[in-house]
């Protein structure tokens, strides 16, 4: 790498730690395209990257954020319970299941999430029901302080099962197709559990280290993680998920959901591709 | 243990493992800016190896080798998840919460067994 592309990965890492630690995500979708076509990295080392950046913007965000009571760290051990399971269980399926079919269902998937998060543009904070006698027994219910509201906001964990099976289903996915954990935690926390946005990204973000770490000792095995290019991807993503957690605090529900909508979207275009052969 | 010392004790364990991944991932990485990826800091034989080879590390780590440092900040950084789920099950027994050890030492031994059995 010449000292400009070094500069140039680092810029777009900054971005993506920038963004995904709002988000909830890793920041694989803006760092494997920004790779392969702005620098020509080959598809293996730029996907090892990839997973390099998922545990950055997780540890680098999640440091924060469990300081400040932003992750709900019993909802983020239960439901890891689920996705580890699950991403066990894509790994063992990769090898019988041809992906083509479920990359289009993913896709389509995603893209009507995305209608439904602009549904939901309007809602600042989920309302306000009395916890379920589920979330009570398993403690899924909290509160985090909002600074953007400036006041401590309740929540309970509605739908605790579906939102489980979900959970195990982007782990399955994660595991089979190495992409989409991020969103799909998101939209599970969000959209089925209906925690507030700013909790469903910020315990997201707590989980995607575990679930990119569980898959990360391949990736070494194979000789995917090369440091030449995750040295400049580790440092730039670190730096823009340490900014991205300070901002979350200052930002509303409705921001990071606008963060997030993008990012659905073009994951949602991106598996779509992917699965009619064309795209990365 | 309270829930806020709980918080800080998982906070700290990644607040350390990030500082200690990027410190070694950043002067690995500016050495190598420096001498080259295949260069040594100690002066001995340049490396042959290919940078995305992780073998061998405690002697390329004692030549000092750009690449080699930066493949350890990498482990550290890839070894803070598990860290943090490992400081979890003991923040959780000391909590005396049940349930949630159970949960999160699970979450524990199905994430050991993908890394080391599964590839």
């Amino acid at each position: 790498m010449t000292p400009q592309a070094d500069l140039g990965i680092f810029a777009i890492s900054v971005a993506a730690g920038l963004i995904g630690a709002l988000a909830g995500v890793g920041g694989g979708i803006l760092v494997i395209p920004a790779l392969t076509f702005g620098f020509g990295v080959d598809i293996h080392l730029a996907v090892g990257a990839s997973i390099v950046s998922i545990i950055a913007t997780s540890s680098g965000a999640a440091a924060a954020y469990v300081r400040d009571r932003m992750t709900d760290m019993r909802v983020g051990m239960f439901l890891e319970l689920a996705t580890t399971t699950g991403a066990v269980c894509g790994a063992l399926l990769a090898a019988v299941v041809a992906p083509v079919f479920l990359f289009v269902l993913l896709g389509v998937v995603l893209l009507g999430s995305a209608a439904m998060q602009v549904a939901r543009m309007g809602e600042e904070t989920p309302p306000a029901d009395p916890p379920s006698a589920l979330a009570r027994r398993l403690r899924l219910e909290s509160s985090y302080p909002d600074r953007h509201l400036g006041r401590e906001v309740p929540y309970s964990a509605r739908r605790i099962p579906l939102g489980f099976v979900l959970m195990w289903i982007a782990g399955v996915v994660s595991g089979l197709l190495g992409i989409g954990s991020g969103v799909l935690k998101v939209l599970a926390m969000d959209g089925v559990m209906r925690l507030p946005m700013k909790v469903s990204s910020a315990t997201s973000n707590f989980m995607i280290g575990v679930t990119a770490a569980a898959s990360a000792g391949i990736y070494l095995a194979r000789g995917d993680v090369d440091p030449q290019i995750a040295a400049p991807v580790a440092l730039g993503v670190l730096a823009g998920a340490l900014a991205g957690s300070r901002l979350l605090h200052h930002v509303s529900n409705r921001t990071v959901r606008l963060v997030f909508l993008p990012v659905l979207v073009a994951v949602g275009l991106e598996t779509i591709g992917r699965g009619l052969g064309f795209g990365l | 243990m309270t829930p806020e010392r709980f918080r800080a004790v998982v906070s700290a364990v990644l607040v350390i493992g990030v500082g200690i991944s990027a410190a070694l991932i950043g002067i690995g990485f500016v050495a190598a800016l420096a001498i080259g990826w295949q260069g040594s800091l100690a002066g001995t034989a340049p490396a042959t190896a290919a940078t995305t080879d992780f073998s061998n590390l405690p002697a390329r780590l004692a030549a000092l080798e750009p690449a080699a440092i930066v493949q350890l900040g990498l482990l550290a950084l890839l070894a803070t998840p598990v860290a943090r789920v490992a400081a979890s099950v003991v923040g959780f027994t000391l909590e005396h919460d049940r349930l949630y050890t159970a949960i999160t030492l699970a979450v524990l031994l199905i994430l050991l067994t993908s890394i080391f059995v599964l590839r």
